[in-house]
């Protein structure tokens, strides 16, 4: 009973951070030099890691995918597997994962620590709300940032099966470059776009969240750091469920 | 300047503050004084807005603030500054940085005008030249009046200082009261929260003595060190034992010349 209540408690909390960050949207012009800085760590930092994790979602997706074809003589289909695979669901759920991982563990040990440190009762003290202070132009960067990375683990992932689809099954780069990009539909590039957004956001804001309620020394640091990667991507994964089930299902 | 009236506050089972009730006088330097864990900082915290009691009320300058509107409130809350005991300095930000953080009027200042005001505040509580310093550079002393500079930066009407010559040597401790004492000059308010008898007797033109949070004694120094109260006594005792060896001292020396 007493989880249940601090279930609710914990629902209760991170919907007042989602209703501050909505009422403070327009406070945004006066943090524009943080966001700007959240978005250069969120994009030039964490771009070698989507580049990595792109491309080898894309080469794993081709060889798995182009062994199981070659036994039905269908592995001109690999180009279209790695590019509607790529684009709709490892694209932005890799990336997705990377950033739960890096810009989470970053949002949450660095609010956490300004917990720790009275920095964040000092922005209150003074009359400021920590959270259009120090949520909004993360969350902002977050939203802006993560569609490019997207795109180009996108990208990566495509060029990753391109090269195996060549090297391994013996097809034509450009051919595969061509049937990959024809493959993709209107639908396709709304379900792979609409995801990073969701999947920043909410990156976001859980980890920010765990950084606020942040107690319990180094200790409690330590735990919700873990806590806002995990439930980061546990949420990037339940999300990424309700798209695939709306997409099939309703578009 | 700001009165308390009948404040509770409890975490839970734990009861933190009971029927606190004391008024800030303007320009009177008011100590808050107690053992760890009395409800001394919860008080400062109950003044700063950061936390609500359970039920009394807070007036600044005649006003209740629990019924004031949301510009009202945000409009007082500038007149009041606070030092944390662990001030709270932005690790990332330099001291100017820092200092410059919190001024209302930032973004409609020339750089010129916001580094005159940097060296201004950094003059005054006698750190000149280290604006383009971290706070990780500093010392404990160093940090703790960049904290005040950076309290200063609005021109607040009260300024709450939680411990503030805690963990301090004696020198930084002296310069840190020297500073307070400056402030009242300057026409500021001040609210100290100490464990320090040192602090108590320095600066406390008004003293608030907490146990267990409650209110057991109040006054002057003079009044607290005759005091009846069985926990005052013991708390002062240091102070009580050297006023008597005085008093004894001064009386032998009028015993000999006469």
């Amino acid at each position: 009973m007493t989880a249940f209540r601090n279930l609710i408690y914990d629902f209760e909390e991170f919907g007042l951070i989602i209703r501050d960050l909505l009422s403070g949207i327009k406070t945004i012009r006066d943090s524009w030099d943080e966001t700007l800085t959240e978005m250069y760590l969120i994009g030039s930092k964490a771009l070698p890691l989507v580049l990595l994790g792109g491309l080898f979602s894309g080469v794993i997706l081709a060889i798995e995918t182009g062994h199981q074809l070659k036994i039905f003589g269908a592995t001109s289909l690999i180009s279209r597997t790695v590019s509607l695979g790529m684009v709709r669901e490892l694209g932005p759920v890799v990336t997705g994962l990377l950033l739960a991982a890096r810009t989470g563990a970053k949002n949450s040990s660095e609010i956490g620590a300004m917990k720790l440190s009275d920095q964040i009762d000092a922005l209150t003290a003074f009359g400021f709300n920590p959270v259009h202070k120090l949520v909004l132009p993360r969350t902002v960067a977050a939203l802006i940032m993560f569609l490019p990375l997207t795109l180009i683990a996108d990208i990566t992932g495509i060029f990753g099966g391109m090269l195996i689809a060549y090297q391994t099954f013996q097809i034509e780069l450009a051919w595969f470059w061509d049937t990959a990009v024809n493959a993709l539909k209107m639908k396709d590039l709304f379900v792979g776009f609409a995801k990073p957004f969701f999947f920043g956001f909410f990156i976001s804001t859980i980890s920010c969240y765990f950084g606020l309620r942040t107690k319990g020394g180094t200790t409690g640091l330590g735990k919700n750091t873990i806590n806002a990667v995990v439930y980061s991507s546990i949420v990037i994964l339940i999300l990424d469920f309700i798209f695939t089930k709306i997409v099939w299902e309703v578009l | 300047m700001v009165e308390l009236k009948n404040i509770s506050l409890s975490f839970g089972e734990k009861l933190i503050l009971e029927n606190v009730s004391f008024t800030i006088e303007n320009n009177l330097t008011t100590v808050i004084v107690g053992p760890s864990g009395a409800g001394k900082s919860s008080i400062l915290k109950i003044i700063a807005g950061l936390w609500r009691p359970d039920s009394g009320e807070i007036f600044f300058n005649g006003k209740d603030i629990f019924k004031m509107c949301e510009s009202e409130y945000q409009t007082m809350r500038k007149k009041i500054g606070i030092v944390f005991q662990s001030n709270a300095l932005f690790d990332s930000l330099s001291v100017t940085e820092n200092i410059l953080y919190f001024l209302p009027e930032r973004k409609s200042l020339t750089d010129h005008e916001l580094k005159e005001i940097s060296e201004r505040l950094l003059n005054f509580v006698n750190m000149d030249g280290t604006g383009d310093l971290y706070p990780e550079e500093l010392s404990g002393g160093m940090k703790k009046r960049i904290a005040i500079a950076r309290a200063l930066a609005f021109n607040p009407k009260l300024i709450l200082f939680d411990e503030p010559t805690t963990g301090l040597d004696p020198l930084n401790s002296a310069s840190i009261i020297e500073l307070i004492e400056k402030l009242k000059e300057s026409g500021t308010t001040s609210v100290v929260v100490s464990h320090i008898l040192n602090d108590v007797v320095e600066l406390g033109e008004q003293i608030i003595v907490i146990n267990d949070g409650s209110i057991v004694e109040s006054g002057r120094i003079e009044k607290l060190i005759t005091s009846e109260d069985p926990f005052v006594n013991k708390f002062f005792y240091r102070l009580i034992k050297h006023d008597r060896i005085m008093k004894s001292s001064y009386n032998m020396y009028e015993l000999v010349n006469v």
